[in-house]
């Protein structure tokens, strides 16, 4: 998934701080499928997901005012969104529920997922379907600092760099949170293919 | 039995990008967000509507901007200026009588014989030996000023009457 262009959304930023209202109109249509899929993987469930999108949203075009272009809209809007789940999952604790989406029917064409069945045993091995649902489960077992990195790398295909502007810690921490995180995913779809039944 | 690798571990993650919410819904976010807003809008008190549309005025204005080094220099003369002419000014004027005729004369310290409750003070003659001339009188800060003098900010029918 390719970062926006940049001077587009300067232009935009410009717009809106002009009192535009359509031009932040532009970025929400813009954002929305990539940030939801941030706070998606972050929360596992829809309908919270919607709320916090709204939420974002909302809050990005109260500061925008405020915005001066130090950073990139892309990583400045990422950075409220990150936030705002983490403070939400703070507040939630442990007490949810998953509420995941379905996966659409593109799925079948992805090159990836014909790779994984077709050449890689241990997913050969188990079924998808249960894999997935279990990695999801894994995914929860995460802190939430952790499954944020996960998700920005891993599902977003964000470079270190851009992860480490968006939370504001070093790239090397950045790295140690993603390898501590594979670590923990790996150790449990072990644990499953082991004992598929628990 | 093969052990997961990260590779596997990042293939399946990225499966999760096809996890899409209901169709439409992307469509319909743009208008739960203008309705969201509105409501939101309509939620607040007057005062912070009010409010919020003066911070956005002071935004536009770029008030950060006004406030430049001559900006500042001017606002400093500007105030350094009515302080000057308030302190000219001196203390507040109702209780300042300035006297007109520079030989007017004030009875402050008469002796005891003096003292008749049969005329009224400023009508007699003191005589040249108890007059004070303004130019001895309480000196207030200008020589060059007209001569002031502070009259006594409490009425005479208020002061104890004299029991003999």
């Amino acid at each position: 998934m390719e970062p926006p262009r940049s001077d587009e959304d300067k232009q935009l930023v410009s717009r809106t701080q002009a009192g535009e209202a359509g031009a932040f109109d532009e970025l929400v249509v813009k954002y929305t499928p990539r940030l939801y899929g941030l706070i998606y993987n972050m929360t596992s469930n829809h309908e919270d997901t919607n709320d916090l999108l709204q939420d974002v949203f909302s809050k990005a075009y109260k500061s925008i005012g405020g915005f001066r272009g130090k950073s990139s809209f892309y990583t400045w809007i990422h950075s409220i969104a990150v936030n705002m789940t983490l403070n939400f999952l703070k507040k939630r604790g442990r007490r949810f529920h998953l509420s995941l989406d379905d996966m659409d029917a593109s799925v079948q064409n992805d090159k990836e997922f014909l790779e994984l069945t077709a050449t890689s045993s241990p997913v050969r091995e188990a079924d998808l379907s249960e894999l997935q649902r279990r990695l999801n489960e894994a995914m929860m077992k995460l802190s939430d600092e952790h499954r944020a990195v996960v998700t920005m790398f891993h599902i977003q295909g964000m470079p270190h760099a851009e992860i480490s502007k968006i939370l504001r810690v070093s790239e090397g921490t950045v790295r140690s949170r993603l390898f501590y995180a594979n670590r923990q995913l790996q150790n449990y779809l072990d644990e499953f293919r082991k004992n598929p039944v628990s | 039995m093969n052990e997961f690798n990260e590779d596997d571990i990042g293939k399946l993650l990225r499966l999760k990008r096809h996890e899409q919410p209901p169709p439409g819904y992307f469509d319909n976010f743009l208008h739960e967000f203008h309705r969201r807003q509105r409501d939101e809008l309509l939620r607040q008190p007057l005062w912070r509507i009010c409010l919020q549309r003066a911070q956005d005025f002071m935004f536009r204005l770029n008030v950060p901007g006004l406030t430049s080094y001559p900006a500042a220099v001017t606002a400093v003369l500007v105030c350094a200026a009515v302080i000057s002419l308030k302190v000219y000014q001196g203390p507040g004027i109702e209780k300042v009588a300035v006297v007109q005729n520079p030989t007017s004369v004030v009875a402050t310290t008469l002796p005891e014989t003096a003292w008749s409750l049969s005329s009224p003070v400023s009508t007699r003659d003191l005589g040249p030996t108890l007059l004070r001339t303004a130019k001895y009188s309480s000196h207030t800060h200008r020589a060059a000023t007209p001569p002031r003098y502070v009259l006594d900010s409490t009425p005479v029918s208020y002061e104890a009457a004299f029991r003999f």
